[in-house]
């Protein structure tokens, strides 16, 4: 029992360190393929203890408040379902389908807060959130289920025990990887699916209300949301973490893809967004699926 | 006197006093005191709640040599628990301010309270109903009863009244004829004998009888082809009404369809029967038209522009996972489609009644006359909020629940078509109660609506219990999962072993209590993180800028309509109408033939056909 | 036993001396009619009560049948022997306006229904079918208008024609079998009449007598009749008349003509009359002739009802029948003061609740809402109906089931018009008369007693059912044991 909640304790906060490095990464990697140096190793932690300290804390509500609650503890919680090397925390009460929708509390969370700020450039962008979340969740879904029924189990600890087993999952199921891949580039919110954070134009974007602290709770859920992303990915097919060496491989590995493939891309409109998501990753999902039930 | 007896006396004795006492000032809390007397004698018998014996009533007849009988199982005691549940909330909520206001709008709060009884009345008779005949009384009282409720606002309420009673009698005939069937194939009425004989049916005798008595119930739920009538009929019916008939009324075809489809025929009989030229069973039919009625009525949901119309289309959609839930015949499966029912009522009716709220405040449930009511209405807010979360199927509220256990049963089953339907029908469904309280509660408060004040206190109270309830079973589902595993087995579904904090199983359980417990430690880390650090300062809600511009409270700024613009580019044009194309030509072609029959009365003069015909006659036999 | 005959011959005495006493006593003949009526309630009842349920027959004028005039009464006729006076009573002309002449045609009606009710054989049948027509032509002229005329005129024309049918399918069975006497010709018809001219004579007898039971196709005189007449009038056609020729028709059935093809002839004119019926009421604009139309679709259902061969027809023929005897001419009233287009009676039920609330419940009834008496009868009928093997039964159970979704789009449709708020220029209707209300109200209560009386009132119906469906019975109780079939 201690362990257990020493563990609850330990993996989000593990996650956080890990997302911090996961962010730091990411701006890495664009400013080398920008040719630039990029930021200092701490430049993510201050960024947020900046956020954090700001003079001027604009709440237009007590929604607004806890929305951003709900961002960074949902992630909190969430990150307590995913298996890392020695520690489940409470992966098998849940399972993947309970993972998927407890990933959609921040984002609910998020809505609320930026619905309650009342400004019409927010409450776009959760349209648009909304509408990419629809847009990317049925080739994930699809994904799930074929993960799921070739594992037997939807218990993510079960996934992992199985891949180190019997091999990891993207060799017997590359083509619901692919897909899964795909979705990740959604579900990450990069480039070309991007529009709905739309950070390069925050003063008429989403987080157009979002200051300061406020800020600072969208940065740490983005490197959650990084984390997790990975972890997920390295769950369902690359065999989970035997260790924490390959493990932190593997989920850099993870993460770095969609990143790269972000800074190559423009930007989408939602509708194309739509179509691209339902296209083709939908179509190597339900290949996938057939090859896996077949 | 059988506590059944007692129960349905009560219920009668609360048409009787609505039906004599419609004019007190205080018949609504009359009403609602009746209701919760109707809840304890429920409560008395709460051993059928965890699979006590059968109650029969003692009132017994025999009409043209059919016997009639009445008695509660488990499962007429889950349905009935909601029935009462649902009407004690939405009479307490039209008791106080509500009913008054009501009245001086010109409406009659009496006549309101007496079709809430008089439905509860009926509802208990059907569900009470111990063969086929008892059923069909019961189902055709159900009918006339909602019909009443419906039609009780007049104006626009009268012509979706029409068009829901038109389908519901057809449905009535469907099962009268299902009923005329079952008659020549057994000789009798009664459970027993059906499902006694069940098993002999040749397959094409089962698809008929499925057939009939599935549509005939399904009219009810308003499954896909039957759905047009629901959600103008539940959106014009008067406040409380809509929470009620919203919450319970079309459960009761499910009632109907696991009594004939899944306890007296069995599914294992539908799974057996494959269709031709399909890859299909009959069951797996079935599921489909739950699946196409998950997706079709969640999207409509989300063009509404009435708040009212939305949730009701949401309650067409929800119909959907009940079903699949139960033709998967699964343990896990068929008690998510039972759970589903209780937690669609508890979410629903605090959903509708929260929208009321607002009507109640701002006279208007228009979503683009609203906005930003949170400031001025918080808790209505909460109600909401918890309400979305739970029609949406996100943890931690009851409706997550269900939902799981008919996921986690089609991923059992491989039914991955229908599993990713299922989740395409839960996200539409984000999007559209997003929508809902985005556009109700969040954004621009309108200038008219900077004075208003929350709910009174007689209107809070329904709401926020079944807000507790909804979040409660979310919390520890073991609670409601006792009552669905008793029925279940009354019915004669595999049973679902379950704990208080969901399914423990090998292959990937669910403990809500360990989760929600969890999410609401990340919560409370979130707040310590966010309330420890830099101090923030309120600012007026309205204080806001866009393009540049400060905004101020007469500009109308809040983004309502067309609140989807990106999805529906995509989508929009796939919503083609055509059911309501296909119930139009109905008509039209019903009067073209009838425009035919009454010409026959205008045109023809038989008689000299009569004396062509006599001559005729006397030829032929000569 | 020969009260029998005073119930025939009574009203119809009354009916010829009326005119005469009229001159003479002026205001008090106005009573002369109910008390014969009364009178030959109370002759009934008694005379059921003596009986004890048992058939007997009577021959006139001491000829032994089946030489002579023989009346046959049983429970069945001697149920719409009563039925005949006492809803001739209840929808008695009371106003104080009325032509002394309709008094006598009423009472020539009354006399003329219940000797079709008694007799025995077709010729005597036949005369009284006359007499009955006649009366009818008088009543339905009554309002003396020049489209009560037409419409009698049309009626006429049809119902001579029909005479002409009838009469001629009784010359063919004469013919055949040289004797009118039911009984006899209940011997005589295996051998005798189970053949093309027997099918012939009864398809003749069926359209000739059917133009007085609304059946299709020779019903076209029913909307216009219905909707010139007054209501009493239309009430007593709809109700009464339209059933007692049905009654003929099933004795003739049960009797003489009970092949299968004979059975289907009727159920596929049935079906015919329920689809067209209510179809066209659906689409009536006024109260009235959706009334009418109703009417032919709900004679039709009888129709149907009582081709299902055996025990189970009559008894469903029999509920279904003597609901509609109950509801149509309640509705008929009701339509008094609610005539004209649809459209101008909005609101017309927010003044006057007793009687928009009576509509209701008869409407409930008549589309079949259980626990009310129409449930039953719709069950009887579409059991039985499903219990054959043919498949124009099982179409016939569809059609009705279709019909009557149509019926209760057409019925409440009105029905809520009836609740509409007015909105400006509130139509002005003269309340409801207060006889008519009180007679509805009447039978609403009779509606709602049988309502609770459902199973003794099933288990009378079987007994008469049995009765009517034993053809050896019949035989034997006019011919005695010895000529009979036993």
């Amino acid at each position: 029992m201690m362990t257990l909640i020493t563990e609850l304790f330990l993996m989000p906060l593990v996650a956080f360190v890990i997302g911090l490095f996961m962010v730091l990464m990411m701006r890495k990697i664009g400013a080398r393929l920008q040719r630039r140096v990029g930021p200092p190793f701490f430049q993510p932690l201050i960024d947020i203890i900046k956020f954090h300290s700001k003079e001027t804390q604009i709440s237009h509500g007590l929604i607004h408040d806890i929305g951003i609650i709900m961002a960074v503890g949902g992630y909190i919680a969430a990150e307590t379902l995913l298996p890392v090397p020695g520690m489940d925390g409470i992966a098998d009460k849940g399972g993947i389908i309970a993972l998927t929708y407890f990933l959609m509390i921040p984002s609910l969370g998020l809505a609320l807060g930026v619905g309650q700020c009342a400004n019409p450039n927010g409450s776009i962008g959760i349209s648009r959130a909304l509408t990419a979340m629809l847009a990317y969740d049925i080739p994930f879904v699809i994904v799930i289920f074929g993960v799921s029924w070739h594992y037997g189990t939807t218990n993510l600890v079960e996934m992992v025990n199985y891949q180190q087993a019997n091999g990891w999952g993207i060799v017997e199921m590359p083509i619901l990887a692919l897909a899964g891949l795909f979705t990740l580039q959604g579900i990450m919110g990069k480039q070309p699916f991007e529009i709905y954070v739309a950070p390069a134009e925050i003063a008429t974007g989403p987080m157009v209300e979002m200051g300061g602290k406020y800020m600072g709770g969208l940065f740490i859920m983005q490197a959650f949301q990084f984390y997790t992303a990975g972890v997920l990915y390295t769950t369902l097919f690359l065999g989970g973490g035997e260790n924490w060496p390959t493990f932190l491989m593997k989920i850099f590995i993870v993460v770095s893809i969609p990143i790269m493939i972000a800074y190559m891309f423009p930007r989408y409109r939602t509708e194309d967004m739509l179509r691209l998501m339902w296209k083709w990753p939908v179509i190597a999902g339900l290949i996938g699926l057939a090859l896996v039930m077949h | 006197m059988t506590l059944l007896d007692g129960l349905i006396l009560l219920a009668l004795i609360s048409v009787l006093v609505t039906m004599l006492g419609y004019r007190l000032p205080v018949i609504g809390w009359l009403t609602s005191a009746l209701f919760a007397g109707q809840l304890l004698v429920l409560f008395l018998m709460s051993g059928l709640g965890y699979g006590g014996d059968t109650i029969h009533s003692s009132v017994a007849l025999s009409i043209f040599g059919q016997p009639l009988s009445w008695r509660f199982d488990a499962l007429s005691w889950f349905f009935a628990l909601i029935t009462i549940g649902a009407a004690l909330a939405s009479s307490l909520f039209a008791a106080g301010e509500w009913g008054r206001q009501y009245r001086q709008n010109g409406g009659n709060p009496g006549l309101l309270q007496f079709s809430l009884a008089l439905n509860v009345l009926t509802m208990l008779i059907l569900l009470a109903s111990g063969d086929l005949l008892a059923l069909f009384i019961g189902w055709e009282l159900v009918s006339w009863a909602s019909f009443l409720l419906m039609a009780m606002a007049g104006g626009a309420a009268f012509s979706w009244a029409m068009r829901y009673i038109t389908y519901a009698t057809g449905g009535a005939m469907a099962i009268l004829a299902g009923m005329g069937m079952v008659y020549q194939m057994t000789g009798s009425l009664q459970y027993a004998d059906l499902m006694a004989v069940a098993g002999q049916l040749s397959q094409a005798q089962v698809v008929i009888l499925s057939l009939l008595f599935g549509s005939g119930f399904a009219i009810k739920m308003g499954v896909l082809p039957f759905h047009l009538w629901q959600a103008g009929a539940y959106a014009e019916t008067p406040g409380p009404g809509t929470a009620f008939l919203g919450s319970i009324s079309s459960r009761m075809g499910l009632y109907g369809i696991l009594v004939v489809l899944v306890q007296l025929i069995g599914l294992g009989r539908l799974i057996e029967i494959d269709i031709s030229f399909t890859w299909l069973s009959l069951r797996d039919l079935l599921m489909w038209v739950a699946a196409i009625t998950i997706i079709l009525p969640t999207f409509t949901a989300l063009r509404q522009n009435d708040a009212r119309r939305l949730l009701a289309w949401h309650g067409v959609g929800q119909g959907g996972y009940m079903l699949l839930g139960i033709f998967s015949a699964t343990a896990l499966g068929s008690s998510g489609g039972l759970m589903h029912v209780f937690n669609h009522a508890t979410y629903q009716a605090a959903l509708f009644l929260s929208v009321y709220a607002v009507v109640h405040r701002t006279g208007t449930a228009d979503l683009n006359k609203l906005g930003g009511l949170v400031t001025r209405m918080p808790l209505s807010f909460l109600v909401m909020l918890v309400g979305i979360i739970g029609l949406a199927g996100i943890p931690p509220m009851n409706g997550f629940v269900s939902k799981w256990l008919v996921y986690r049963s089609l991923l059992i089953e491989g039914m991955p078509l229908l599993f990713v339907a299922s989740v395409i029908g839960t996200l539409g469904t984000i999007l559209s109660v997003y929508k809902l309280i985005h556009n109700m509660f969040l954004g621009q408060l309108r200038a008219e609506h900077s004075e208003i004040r929350e709910a009174p206190w007689s209107m809070m109270l329904p709401m926020l219990v079944l807000s507790l309830i909804v979040f409660i079973t979310g919390f520890m589902p073991g609670l409601a999962l006792d009552w669905v595993a008793a029925a279940q087995a009354a019915v004669g579904l595999p049973v679902l072993q379950h704990s208080l904090g969901g399914v423990e199983m090998e292959q990937g359980g669910l403990d809500m209590t360990w989760l929600v417990a969890v999410l609401f430690a990340g919560f409370g880390i979130g707040a310590l993180l966010f309330y420890s650090t830099g101090k923030t300062r309120h600012v007026n809600q309205l204080d806001n800028y866009a393009g540049g511009h400060f905004l101020t409270a007469d500009v109308r700024y809040h983004y309502s309509d067309h609140f989807y613009a990106g999805l529906m580019h995509r989508i929009g044009h796939w919503y083609r109408e055509s059911f309501q194309w296909l119930e139009s030509v109905l008509i039209s072609l019903t009067g073209f033939v009838a425009q035919g029959a009454s010409g026959f009365y205008r045109i023809v003069q038989p008689a000299l056909l009569m004396l062509v015909v006599v001559v005729l006659a006397l030829w032929v036999v000569r | 036993m020969n009260m029998i005959t005073l119930i025939v011959a009574l009203p119809l005495l009354a009916a010829f001396l009326l005119p005469i006493s009229d001159r003479a006593l002026g205001s008090v003949s106005r009573f002369v009619g109910p008390i014969v009526l009364l009178m030959n309630i109370i002759l009934i009842m008694t005379l059921w009560q003596k009986s004890e349920g048992a058939p007997f027959a009577l021959a006139l004028g001491g000829f032994r049948p089946p030489l002579g005039i023989s009346f046959y009464v049983d429970q069945l006729a001697l149920l719409f022997a009563l039925l005949v006076s006492i809803l001739a009573l209840m929808l008695w002309p009371y106003k104080a306006d009325t032509n002394p002449r309709v008094f006598g045609l009423m009472l020539l009606l009354t006399g003329a229904a219940s000797g079709m009710a008694l007799s025995g054989d077709l010729f005597n049948i036949y005369v009284f079918f006359e007499l009955l027509s006649v009366a009818s032509f008088g009543l339905v002229a009554s309002l003396r208008t020049g489209a009560a005329f037409a419409a009698t005129t049309r009626y006429l024309i049809i119902s001579g024609f029909g005479t002409v049918m009838a009469l001629t399918g009784v010359a063919l069975i004469y013919t055949q079998t040289g004797t009118l006497n039911l009984a006899h010709l209940a011997t005589l018809a295996p051998q005798q009449l189970d053949n093309a001219t027997g099918l012939t004579a009864f398809a003749l007898i069926l359209l000739g007598i059917g133009v007085k039971a609304e059946l299709f196709p020779v019903n076209t005189w029913v909307p216009e009749v219905y909707a010139t007449a007054s209501r009493r009038v239309s009430a007593l056609m709809a109700g009464l008349v339209s059933k007692l020729a049905v009654l003929v028709i099933v004795r003739l059935m049960v009797l003489i003509f009970p092949q299968p093809e004979a059975m289907q002839l009727m159920l596929a004119l049935g079906v015919a009359g329920v689809l067209i019926g209510e179809l066209s009421a659906w689409r009536a604009r006024d109260f009235v002739r959706m009334l009418s139309f109703s009417s032919i679709g709900q004679l039709g259902l009888v129709f149907v009802a009582f081709s299902i061969p055996g025990e189970a027809g009559i008894l469903a023929g029999l509920a279904v029948a003597l609901h509609h005897l109950l509801v149509k001419p309640a509705l008929f009233l009701l339509a008094e003061r609610w005539g004209g287009s649809l459209g101008r009676l909005e609101g017309a039920g927010r003044r006057s609740p007793l009687a928009a609330g009576l509509f209701v419940l008869f409407a409930l009834s008549l589309v079949g809402v259980p626990p009310l008496p129409g449930f039953w009868a719709k069950l009887l009928t579409i059991v039985g109906l499903l219990g054959q093997a043919a498949p124009l039964y099982w179409f016939a159970a569809a059609v009705v089931l279709v019909a009557t979704v149509a019926e209760v789009n057409y019925l409440f449709r009105f029905g809520l018009t009836l609740f509409k708020r007015e909105e400006q220029s509130a139509q002005v209707h003269k309340p409801h008369a207060r006889i008519d209300l009180g007679t509805v109200s009447v039978m609403g209560v009779v509606l709602l007693t049988a309502m609770f009386l459902i199973a003794p009132l099933g288990e009378r119906m079987q007994t008469i059912a049995d009765q009517t469906t034993d053809r050896g019975l019949y035989i034997s109780t006019v011919l005695g044991p010895v000529g009979g079939a036993r």
